[in-house]
């Protein structure tokens, strides 16, 4: 094997040994020995990504791709699948977010449960999500990529449940599993059809026959693969699970559900693009779901109370940005602000994280405020956080999400105006909900909660500070400078590397680039002032439009619309079967067959009298009868 | 060929059998119920004994010889039964012992 293949395994590996050790050694460790086993887990995953980084770097750019394979995992017939991993330079890219923001946020998770009841369970489930997820990026073939996909679903099942005594954990997790079994579902029928048409799940086999497969099967299976991104990484309609999802603890929040896993989707969609290009129409569906997720989120964020649903809302709004490079076939572009995204808004959880666990689990934005004063680094790191999320430059965030817009400005059609349009509409909202945000938590009057616990600074121990602050700092130098990776016609070393997996479909010129950019800015900059001017001076108002803000605090009324056309049919229609078929037919035959079995065996015991003779005639009575037949037959 | 018939040593054993039977099924004392068992197996053997002969082959002799073996037996597990009730003083009837009844 060579250092590729040897860097991807150890990735993938590494944290699936470090969740067997935490589960395996059990109460006979500390729980900040199994907090330190799950986070050394998943940096030695980072250090062998890295390893099949470089080496990759030192290979020529067209021997960049190696597909491992340990054996052979499934077989029937002619179809065969292979337990093998794929390391290729889109692969890499996800690996080294995933273990490396993994290891950053896990690492984080030490000093944030610090002192749960749970906490081994806790890196156990970490350490299992950073394996599904590095599974999934790495799956060599399409059944592994699935597996992996279900993987992670589990894993972010088990993580938002956590703290399972709390009910709406509970029912959250629930409804993120059922959310995303719908996207397994449809993905999985995409399978069945490719299995079907193809007779393989390899990678190379799908992708070269894809193009000449008929349009309503690749339209079909790139559906199917729609309908997992659209689940997986929360777009409409599938979005509803990811709000609630913050019922998890923060690091999970900042991992799962910003980070890496909700991006999955896009990454779904740059892997199967070659699909996903011979479908276009399904394609163009993937950049308008993206589109129509990115406003409707933004619109949604401007009237949240609550600090993490905020910045959920606004993952959301930013994985439409991603779609909308990925469906316009911007595909360096959607991976891009994937990267950058995972800076910032890992950052800003991590950031949420710290001040809840200041405000003793308070959520509520509404009773914050005036936090600048007692935190003033936490404040600067939400700043860079929030320009970055913005777009304002040099931030990350302005680096990767211009060349999206670029993109759909240099569509040309209807539609790419469409897309920038809305694309420009979801960074004014950008700008207003994350600075209503910012204004809120660290301006105005400090509240009595804030009074409260402003001098409990500097009690904590040393490694919970340590394992708190480490990440955050390193988080938003990345969320700073980590936009530098490519600069929109001038320095492209990111593109180029994507591009040797999928090449693009639509290349910005320069002048389109600068042109959105500056437009952007400016766009997002006045959502900006127009937070500045409401949540910081007070010389605008929020307009009151009593109608529109029940609408945006129901959410467009998603979860009642849901509630009316799935769940509510199907609790009635369980009622119905429960009360006239389960009770009456059901129940009522086991009663019967119960009935007649007893009563067959009363009629049998009354056999059993007990007396000796009665035996000896019954055998006497019987012997004759055979002796007359055996005599009579003859 | 000396003495009766075959015929005649099968009717014997009929009839022999069919008053064993008949003991074990009417009286209630449980010795006279082995005793009419063992009667019952001796007209087993009556007949082995006579279809030996009647073939011209020893073995239904032989296996008569087994019965007997077989009656001994179990007429000593059968006996030590009763001495063993007599000595618990239960009564010495068989329509008394029915505590198998279903």
């Amino acid at each position: 094997m060579t250092a590729l293949a040897v860097g991807g395994w150890i990735c993938l590996l590494a944290p699936l040994a470090g969740a067997l050790l935490i589960t395996l050694a059990g109460t006979s460790i500390s729980r900040r020995t199994a907090a330190y086993l799950g986070t050394l887990s998943v940096f030695v995953a980072f250090v062998g990504a890295l390893t099949a980084f470089f080496s990759m770097w030192s290979h020529s750019p067209a021997d960049r791709s190696e597909l491992s394979t340990a054996f052979t995992w499934l077989s029937g017939g002619s179809f065969h699948v292979g337990m093998s991993i794929l390391v290729d330079p889109l692969s890499i890219v996800m690996m080294l977010v995933v273990s490396g923001v993994g290891g950053l946020i896990v690492g984080y998770s030490i000093g944030y449960m610090d002192g749960d009841d749970e906490e081994r369970r806790y890196f156990a489930y970490m350490a299992i999500f950073v394996f599904a997820m590095l599974m999934l990026v790495e799956a060599g073939n399409l059944l592994l990529l699935l597996v992996g996909w279900g993987l992670v679903g589990l894993a972010s099942y088990l993580l938002i449940g956590f703290w399972h005594h709390r009910p709406e954990a509970v029912a959250a997790a629930k409804k993120a599993f059922v959310m995303n079994a719908i996207g397994d579902a449809t993905m999985a029928l995409g399978f069945f059809l490719l299995i079907f048409k193809t007779g393989s799940l390899d990678f190379s086999v799908v992708f070269g026959g894809a193009a000449s497969l008929d349009s309503t099967t690749v339209n079909l299976v790139a559906l199917g693969l729609l309908g997992g991104a659209v689940a997986k990484s929360a777009q409409l309609p599938l979005q509803t699970w990811l709000p609630d999802a913050m019922e998890g603890p923060t690091p999970v929040s900042a991992l799962i559900h910003a980070a890496t896993m909700v991006t999955a989707g896009v990454y779904l969609i740059v892997r199967t693009h070659s699909i996903f290009e011979a479908a276009h129409s399904i394609q163009d569906l993937a950049a308008g779901l993206g589109a129509a997720t990115l406003v409707v989120a933004g619109l949604i964020a401007l009237v949240q109370t609550d600090i993490k649903r905020v910045i959920a809302y606004s993952t959301m709004s930013q994985i439409g940005y991603m779609f909308v490079g990925a469906g316009l076939g911007a595909y360096a572009s959607g991976m891009f602000h994937l990267v950058t995204h995972a800076f910032f808004k890992a950052l800003l959880f991590l950031v949420a994280g710290v001040i809840i666990h200041h405000l003793a689990g308070e959520q509520d934005i509404r009773r914050m405020g005036g936090l600048k004063a007692s935190m003033p680094r936490i404040w600067l790191a939400f700043l860079v956080g929030s320009l970055a999320l913005v777009g304002i430059p040099p931030f990350a965030g302005f680096w990767s999400k211009d060349p999206i817009l670029a993109a759909a400005l240099a569509r040309g059609d209807a539609f790419g105006w469409i897309l920038l349009v809305t694309g420009l509409v979801g960074a004014f909202l950008t700008g207003v909900y994350t600075f209503r945000l910012f204004f809120r938590v660290f301006y105005g009057e400090p509240s009595e909660l804030v009074t409260e616990h402003a001098h409990e600074h500097g009690d904590n121990d040393r490694v919970v500070s340590l394992s708190l602050g480490v990440p955050v700092a390193i988080l938003t130098v990345l969320s700073t400078v980590g936009g530098l990776l490519e600069i929109a016609g001038v320095w492209d070393p990111f593109g180029s590397w994507i591009a040797q997996v999928a090449e693009p479909l639509v290349e910005p010129s320069t002048a389109q680039e600068w042109a959105t950019s500056a437009v952007a800015v400016t766009v997002g900059a006045a959502g900006m002032w127009v937070a500045w001017a409401i949540y910081r001076t007070g010389r605008l108002s929020v307009p009151a439009l009593p109608a529109v803000q029940r609408l945006l605090e129901h959410k467009f009324y998603f979860d009642e619309l849901y509630d009316a056309i799935a769940y509510r049919p199907a609790q009635l229609l369980a009622m119905w079967l429960r009360n006239e078929v389960e009770t009456p037919f059901v129940e009522g035959s086991l009663d019967e067959i119960g009935r007649v079995g007893q009563e067959a065996g009363a009629g049998v015991a009354r056999a059993q009298t007990g007396l000796l003779r009665t035996y000896a005639l019954a055998i006497a009575v019987s012997a004759l009868v055979l002796a007359v037949i055996f005599v009579a037959v003859r | 060929m000396l003495g009766p018939s075959v015929p005649w040593y099968l009717a014997i054993s009929g009839i022999l059998f069919g008053i064993g039977t008949v003991g074990v099924m009417l009286r209630r004392s449980p010795l006279i119920v082995l005793l009419s068992l063992e009667i019952m197996l001796n007209a087993g053997n009556l007949a082995l004994v006579g279809f030996s002969r009647s073939w011209g082959v020893s073995d239904g002799q032989v296996f008569a010889l087994a019965v007997m073996a077989v009656a001994a037996s179990e007429v000593c597990v059968g006996l030590g039964l009763i001495v063993a009730m007599a000595r618990k003083r239960l009564a010495l009837d068989v329509d008394e012992l029915s505590e198998l009844r279903g």
